[in-house]
């Protein structure tokens, strides 16, 4: 195997478990210039495998572990791997983006991607090198923490690894790689179900790149640009993501009692402020990442990772909890156990109030403390009967004992910390993101909503097409294998040191109303023809390591792509128009009683969305759309005899 | 005396979470802030985001926004995550 293009190492792994083989899957160069890489590749390589529905843990799911081409180029923030499956939450396709050294080590080995395919019938990992793949027994690492599997492993390798939660099917467990997790959608639960304890990658091969002296250049202007621009240069390296606590808060964002509320009475003490001044050591960082956003925090003594913003807002605000202590505790906690934090939260926020209705008393309760640890142990072993039912997440729970209404989660999948009532282009968001109620892969427009940026949160104008196109490009961005905080060098500088400024104003104002604008561009994203590097630098980094001629049209388009096929799998799994709602507290409760601005309009939004996407009224992609993308012509990469460079 | 509470950058670089001041408008609570410990400027305090009791000063009348004995003012900057 070969390619024509630099930042790529042209080799793909298919690993069957099942008998042990290992084959080259011929990805070629049309797919790298069309799919990119990370979770769009991935995406590409599962429709070729996942043509119907599956059980998510059986032995017929499939892993693919991809990296994007400017993993290993020393890109400022580029370090994220990226996990896809079908996630036993929900059902449906779930992409998880991890940061660490694994991308690095797998393309420093020679391979793109690790397809994982079949069931070991004893517990093992993955010794994967440059020579090949050795099937290890995993035996001596059972019932491990995550840190203490990825010691005992040792060597020189870096690990993806699953703990207690993943060998017992959790359904939102989660899988961790140095000190990082990929953590949404049960990826921790299928490789437990295929008795996949972890993955190693270990390599010396120097990755080709097409125009180092070019890509030096754009790196040292690129990191200029995240180290003096206010949110990456400033509020993400001193106070982490757990920063936000405050200002969401202020604005109605947090959630509160269960999304309840946007607002927590307490919220001083759960502060990123807070955990700055009483509990951190240090900032840290991903390789090559010049953020530093990651905290590393005291925990009576133990040098730990703290928790971000998202756990600090539902172990906090949305379970009523004012200790702090308590929170980095649990966040190390749910770290070792391999919970992933956001779902487990969400989880035992819902058994809560179910619990307060009297529907199923789990000895939870609003503002109790002193048994989650408990709880989370129950969880991560399946050990008792209560363990075991908020093992399998909230929508199960809601199965058992009702409370559709105030159940969490879109598809299965729990939502974050930030309550959509308060921001109400979020809130659409999460109700039509392809792996679930995950605020990213919504398109994170509660940054523009009043975090960052402070456009109307109520107005429904616009909404729909920045989610579109926000959706895009992170698609695209975390593709390349870039950290998603690199978008944030999308916006200009003085929007945030001069937030009252006239000018800030006039744009907070005004960018609602561009949805017109941004309704083309998002359609016909090919005719952005052109490249401003100080807001999106990637595609230049790109061309330079690969000898590609993108554009920030081209990336956008790479983003549509990935993300309609990601729909076009999700649809083949059952998914319609139906399953793209959020529970009726959020779209039929006022969030602040007698304000009927304070609730999401998903209807309308919904309509704005699927028409700006190109899909029709059941939420499935247009035939037409689906030639745009290139979609209607794909191959199954397995059945292609043999693939040469085209270069 | 005005409440005066501090998020973000500022509470790190003022090195305190709240004060109390006296002042009659946000333009005077900015001055009595650089008086008082002069980190930022009253051109740079210019560019925080504040809150009059809960209400965005740009709702209010920015800088002339009116204080009295009791109000509570948050300074904080921009933030951002995920």
């Amino acid at each position: 195997m070969a390619t024509k293009y630099g930042g790529y190492c042209g080799r793909v792994l298919k690993i069957n478990l099942t008998d042990r083989s290992v084959s080259d899957y011929p990805v070629s160069d049309e797919d790298y210039r069309n799919f990119l890489g990370g979770k769009i590749l991935a995406a590409r390589i599962l429709y070729d495998f996942i043509t119907k529905p599956i059980h998510p843990l059986g032995e017929e799911n499939v892993i693919v572990i991809s990296s994007g081409p400017l993993n290993g180029t020393g890109c400022p923030s580029s370090s994220r791997f990226n996990v896809s499956t079908i996630s036993p939450l929900t059902g449906i396709l779930t992409s998880s983006n991890c940061g660490g050294s694994f991308a690095l080590s797998m393309k420093r080995a020679g391979y793109d991607a690790l397809i994982i395919t079949g069931k070991s019938e004893e517990l093992i990992y993955l010794d994967v090198t440059s020579d090949g793949v050795k099937f290890l027994s995993a035996e001596h690492l059972r019932g491990m923490l995550t840190m203490d599997t990825q010691k005992a492993i040792g060597g020189a390798g870096s690990k993806i690894v699953i703990g207690p939660a993943g060998e017992h099917l959790v359904r939102y467990a989660c899988a961790v790689s140095d000190d990082r997790a990929a953590g949404r959608g049960g990826i921790g639960a299928v490789m437990g179900s295929k008795n996949l304890k972890a993955v190693v990658a270990t390599g010396y091969k120097k990755l080709n790149i097409k125009n180092p002296e070019k890509l030096k250049k754009i790196k040292i202007k690129w990191t200029k640009r995240l180290t003096s621009h206010p949110l990456t240069g400033e509020q993400l390296p001193k106070l982490g993501t757990a920063a936000l606590v405050a200002s969401m808060n202020q604005k109605h964002i947090l959630a509160t009692k269960n999304f309840s509320s946007g607002r927590f009475e307490n919220y001083r003490k759960i502060t990123g402020e807070e955990l700055a001044e009483r509990f951190l050591i240090k900032n840290k960082g991903c390789l090559t990442c010049p953020i530093k956003c990651a905290r590393v925090v005291d925990l009576d003594g133990m040098t730990v990772k703290g928790p971000e913003v998202e756990i600090m807002g539902l172990m906090g605000a949305n379970i009523l909890n004012d200790d702090l202590h308590e929170i980095v505790k649990w966040n190390y906690e749910m770290d070792e156990l391999g919970l992933d934090t956001i779902s487990c939260s969400g989880t035992i926020a819902f058994a809560m109030e179910l619990a307060e209705k009297g529907m199923w008393d789990s000895g939870l309760e609003f503002g109790k403390k002193d048994n989650i640890s408990e709880v989370l142990h129950e969880i991560a072993f399946r050990s008792t009967e209560r363990g075991d039912k908020l093992a399998d997440g909230s929508k199960s729970l809601m199965k058992l004992y009702g409370g559709e209404d105030f159940c969490i989660q879109v598809k299965g999948m729990e939502l974050s910390a930030y309550e959509p009532r308060g921001a109400v282009g979020q809130g659409l968001g999460y109700s039509v993101a392809n792996r679930g109620g995950c605020h990213l892969n919504a398109g994170y427009e509660v940054v523009v909503e009043g975090l960052g940026l402070t456009i109307n949160p109520y107005t429904k104008h616009g909404k729909a097409q920045i989610a579109i196109m926000f959706q895009n490009l992170m698609e695209a961005v975390s593709a390349d294998g870039s950290c998603l905080f690199t978008t944030y060098a999308f916006f200009p500088p003085f929007l945030f040191r001069k937030p009252n400024s006239l000018l800030s104003r006039i744009v907070n104002g005004v960018l609602p109303y561009l949805g017109g604008a941004l309704k083309i561009i998002n359609k016909y994203p090919h005719l952005v023809h052109l490249n401003i590097p100080p807001m999106l630098p990637h595609p230049l980094a790109i061309n330079a390591a690969t000898g590609m001629r993108l554009t920030m049209g081209d990336m956008m388009k790479i983003g549509a792509r990935g993300f309609n096929l990601e729909r076009i799998i999700n649809t083949r799994l059952g998914i319609t128009e139906k399953d793209d709602k959020l529970p009726k507290r959020l779209t039929d409760e006022e969030q602040i009683p007698g304000d009927k601005r304070t609730k999401v309009p998903q209807k309308v939004l919904k309509k704005d969305f699927y028409k700006g996407r190109g899909w029709d009224e059941n939420g499935f992609v247009k035939k037409s759309t689906i030639r745009y993308y290139g979609l209607d012509k794909l191959d199954n990469i397995g059945q292609r005899q043999a693939v040469s460079s085209e270069g | 005396m005005v409440k005066v509470e501090f998020f973000g950058l500022y509470r790190l670089n003022y090195g305190l979470k709240e004060c109390s001041v006296e002042a009659a408008s946000v333009k005077e609570l900015f001055k009595k802030l650089y008086e008082m410990n002069p980190v930022y400027t009253v051109k740079e305090l210019k560019n925080s985001i504040v809150f009059v009791n809960d209400v965005n000063f740009l709702k209010l009348k920015k800088y002339k926004t009116p204080l009295k004995d009791g109000d509570k003012v948050l300074i904080m900057s921009p933030a951002s995550g995920g």
